[in-house]
């Protein structure tokens, strides 16, 4: 009896210890619930971060494409294979943007797969633009539109919907979790929204040349106009009657700002510059691909700031 | 003239200049190269500094520093030192075997270092991929007296290094070529610096046996096909460097046309390509025919080509029906497209200009554009399926006619009827 009274306290003890040393546990987000956190894979680094937003600490998002790559044209690496086999979650861009990831789904026969539930097209229900249905004349060459939509941050809020489906019917007890992550992260968004448009207002009317057609979606947001790109088709150096075109009508309309992405190349972009006496601008298309871009309101910033200060806006 | 077109010739000058001075030192070279077989080195030479210029990003360094450039160069400069040694092996192995492993060695590490530094790699590219229309006459300045510095001490110092054997020669052969290959190539990108350094030089060392002149061949040829080339690209406005590439295919396409007739009996020489172009030409024809009865729905690449050149052929075969379809079908196409287009201009004006259009309005236009798309995708697939149609239907007529123009084509069909009209006489006789 004595015995038996002896081992029922340590039970006892056991199961307050326990209880005792959960409670800091849940409170700081618990090393043993982190290995719980779902495993979310991405294409792109902006992808990666509004999952984050929407999953907070219950995910752990990857991104499949390094920093500073051109996503349109990336090899997947041996790693990405394990990647996604464990991945309870794929975010892709879509709209042909991210054509590899296909393969890659077929080759490891992920259980995320096209109509699964945690297979998510961001793209779905964008207003997409530039759509160009037989990819025959200027502009991208993406027959289904451009895939750049991310860079309007309006569209966050559908991208954002999109990836919280997705986790709702793969984790629905931490629904309301999910939604109040992503109730969240559009509150903030919101007065960045406002904050960038009146930023940017001082650029209405001011004429901009891109090298890649990158920016039909910011370009529709903050209501500026790009006149004219250096590049005539993804990967088709300019001939010289586009060149000598793009620098009269940039003469003409005396534009002086050209935008840039990290990976473009950088001399003919001077070239042209100089002909024009231009400023070339450095813009991030993604997040992560410069320095200040560390997330997707950081990429907004450094973007807006870029601008402003080709500009000569203080 | 135009203002346009004023402004894209002082545009091309510039690259005509660099393309000159390329073509300079390139023949100097390409004619040594052809001499020491070593094709490719030019392509290893470049890797190998794209791979030093990667190393030196890798360690911190911009672009386009100077820190940047001295690693290219030492990273050269040890690629040359491996030629020199190599030397001595071909004749158990092709030195160009060496020249491919080092080529794809350093073509590989070059992707193993990017990967660990991704921020900024596409910078790398740029080495590998000049753009000779964006080269500027300063650029020029910079490497214009170098490459004469270099030429100066090659003509100089030609018998040592043509026919030295020393390890000596050969390393500042491939020190100074490595050198001049790495600035070129930035300049003008790999395809066409390899165009640069084989096309003229084979030219010359096809036409002459001395130096001299071959190098007096190489550069006229080399000269004239960048014109020519820098022209086209210029008239038919075409991406310039791949525009010059395809020139100089044409101009050692000609060359080798013409060495026969240039050089050796050019009757027989004549009698030759005429009796090849009638082989070709009946083959074609005979090939074609077969094509059109075996398959009559797939591409016909010589009706094709016959009905781009004249439409007017179209109305031989179609019935008057499948005409007006054929062309209500195009017409609709073009519609289609004049909408879609029109659409699209509205939907871009209005990004900036004007009133906002909406997400709902957005997306509308869309989807009317993808709908134009498709629409014009299916008046295309009248169009085919019409014309497809018609030719199954004459396929025995315009086979026939076709084998029958390759039989008269065809070199000795004449004699061979002729025998045989003899032959039938002769039996004829006999009974």
């Amino acid at each position: 009896m004595r015995d038996g009274s002896a081992r029922g306290s340590e039970t006892l003890w056991a199961l307050l210890l326990s209880a005792l040393l959960s409670v800091p546990a849940l409170a700081s987000g618990s090393p043993a619930r982190a290995q719980e956190r779902l495993s979310i894979v991405t294409t792109t680094n902006d992808l990666r971060s509004l999952a984050e937003a929407v999953g907070g600490e219950r995910v752990a998002v990857t991104a499949l494409v390094p920093p500073g790559l051109d996503p349109e044209e990336y090899q997947p690496r041996p790693q990405d294979l394990t990647r996604v086999r464990q991945a309870r979650a794929v975010v892709r861009v879509g709209l042909d943007f991210d054509l590899w990831l296909d393969r890659l789904l077929a080759q490891v026969g992920a259980s995320v797969r096209r109509g699964a539930d945690g297979y998510v097209d961001a793209s779905l229900g964008i207003a997409t633009l530039d759509v160009r249905g037989m990819s025959i004349g200027d502009g991208h060459g993406h027959g289904s539109g451009n895939p750049h939509y991310w860079l309007d941050p309006r569209n966050a809020e559908i991208i954002t919907a999109n990836i919280l489906a997705a986790l709702v019917g793969i984790d629905p007890e931490s629904t309301a979790i999910y939604e109040a992550n992503r109730a969240a992260f559009l509150a903030r968004l919101e007065p960045k929204l406002k904050e960038w448009e009146d930023r940017l207002a001082a650029l209405r009317g001011v004429p901009l040349v891109a090298y890649h057609n990158s920016w039909p979606y910011f370009a529709r947001r903050f209501r500026l106009e790009f006149i004219g790109t250096v590049e005539p088709k993804p990967g088709v150096p300019p001939s010289p009657a586009h060149l000598a075109s793009l620098i009269g009508t940039m003469n003409a309309r005396a534009a002086r700002i050209i935008v840039r992405q990290p990976h473009e190349p950088e001399k003919d972009v001077a070239f042209v510059a100089k002909r024009t006496g231009s400023v070339v601008a450095v813009l991030a298309s993604s997040v992560a691909a410069l320095p200040g871009a560390i997330d997707y309101l950081s990429l907004f910033d450094s973007n807006v700031a870029a601008l402003r200060a080709a500009a000569g806006v203080r | 003239m135009t203002g346009a077109m004023t402004d894209s010739l002082a545009l091309l000058w510039p690259a005509l200049l660099v393309a000159f001075c390329l073509v300079g030192i390139h023949t100097c070279f390409g004619i040594e190269v052809l001499r020491r077989k070593v094709i490719f080195v030019d392509l290893a030479l470049a890797q190998i500094a794209a791979l030093g210029a990667t190393a030196a990003f890798l360690l911190g360094h911009p672009v386009q520093s100077a820190a940047a450039y001295g690693y290219s160069l030492a990273f050269t400069l040890f690629a040359a030192v491996l030629l020199a040694f190599t030397r001595s092996w071909s004749a158990r192995i092709p030195q160009e075997a060496l020249i491919g492993v080092i080529y794809v060695v350093a073509a590989a590490a070059a992707i193993l270092l990017i990967d660990r530094a991704p921020q900024g790699a596409e910078h790398l590219k740029q080495i590998l991929t000049g753009n000779i229309l964006t080269t500027g006459v300063d650029e020029l300045v910079l490497i214009a007296p170098l490459y004469l510095a270099i030429a100066a001490g090659h003509w100089m110092l030609r018998r040592w290094l043509t026919q030295g054997t020393s390890l000596v020669s050969e390393f500042v052969f491939y020190a100074t070529f490595g050198i001049v290959v790495t600035s070129s190539v930035a300049l003008a990108g790999v395809l066409l610096v390899f165009s640069f350094l084989i096309i003229p030089a084979a030219i010359g060392v096809l036409y002459a046996d001395t130096l001299a002149r071959q190098l007096a061949i190489g550069w006229i040829a080399g000269t004239l096909t960048s014109a020519a080339g820098l022209a086209a690209s210029f008239m038919f406005d075409l991406p310039t460097g791949a525009t010059m590439v395809c020139a100089f295919g044409g101009a050692l396409a000609i060359a080798g046309v013409a060495y026969p007739f240039l050089r050796g009996d050019a009757r027989l020489a004549t009698q030759r390509a005429v009796m090849a172009s009638r082989w070709c030409l009946a083959l074609v024809l005979a090939g074609s025919a077969l094509l059109l009865i075996v398959a009559p729905r797939a591409d016909q690449p010589l009706l094709d080509a016959a009905e781009y050149a004249l439409p007017g052929l179209r109305a031989g075969y179609l019935s008057r029906a499948e005409l007006a379809t054929y062309q209500d079908a195009r017409a609709y196409a073009e519609r289609h497209r004049v909408e879609a287009e029109r659409l699209s201009a509205i939907e871009t004006r209005s990004r900036s200009q004007g009133d906002a259009l909406d997400d709902t309005t957005v997306q509308r236009i869309s989807s009317f554009l993808k709908s134009y798309g498709e629409m014009r995708r299916g008046e295309e697939f009248v169009m085919r399926e019409v014309r497809a149609r018609a030719r199954e239907r004459v396929r025995w007529i315009i086979a026939a006619g076709m084998l029958a123009l390759a039989l008269v084509v065809v070199p000795g069909a004449a004699s061979l009827l002729r025998l045989g009209r003899r032959a039938g006489r002769r039996n004829a006789n006999w009974h």
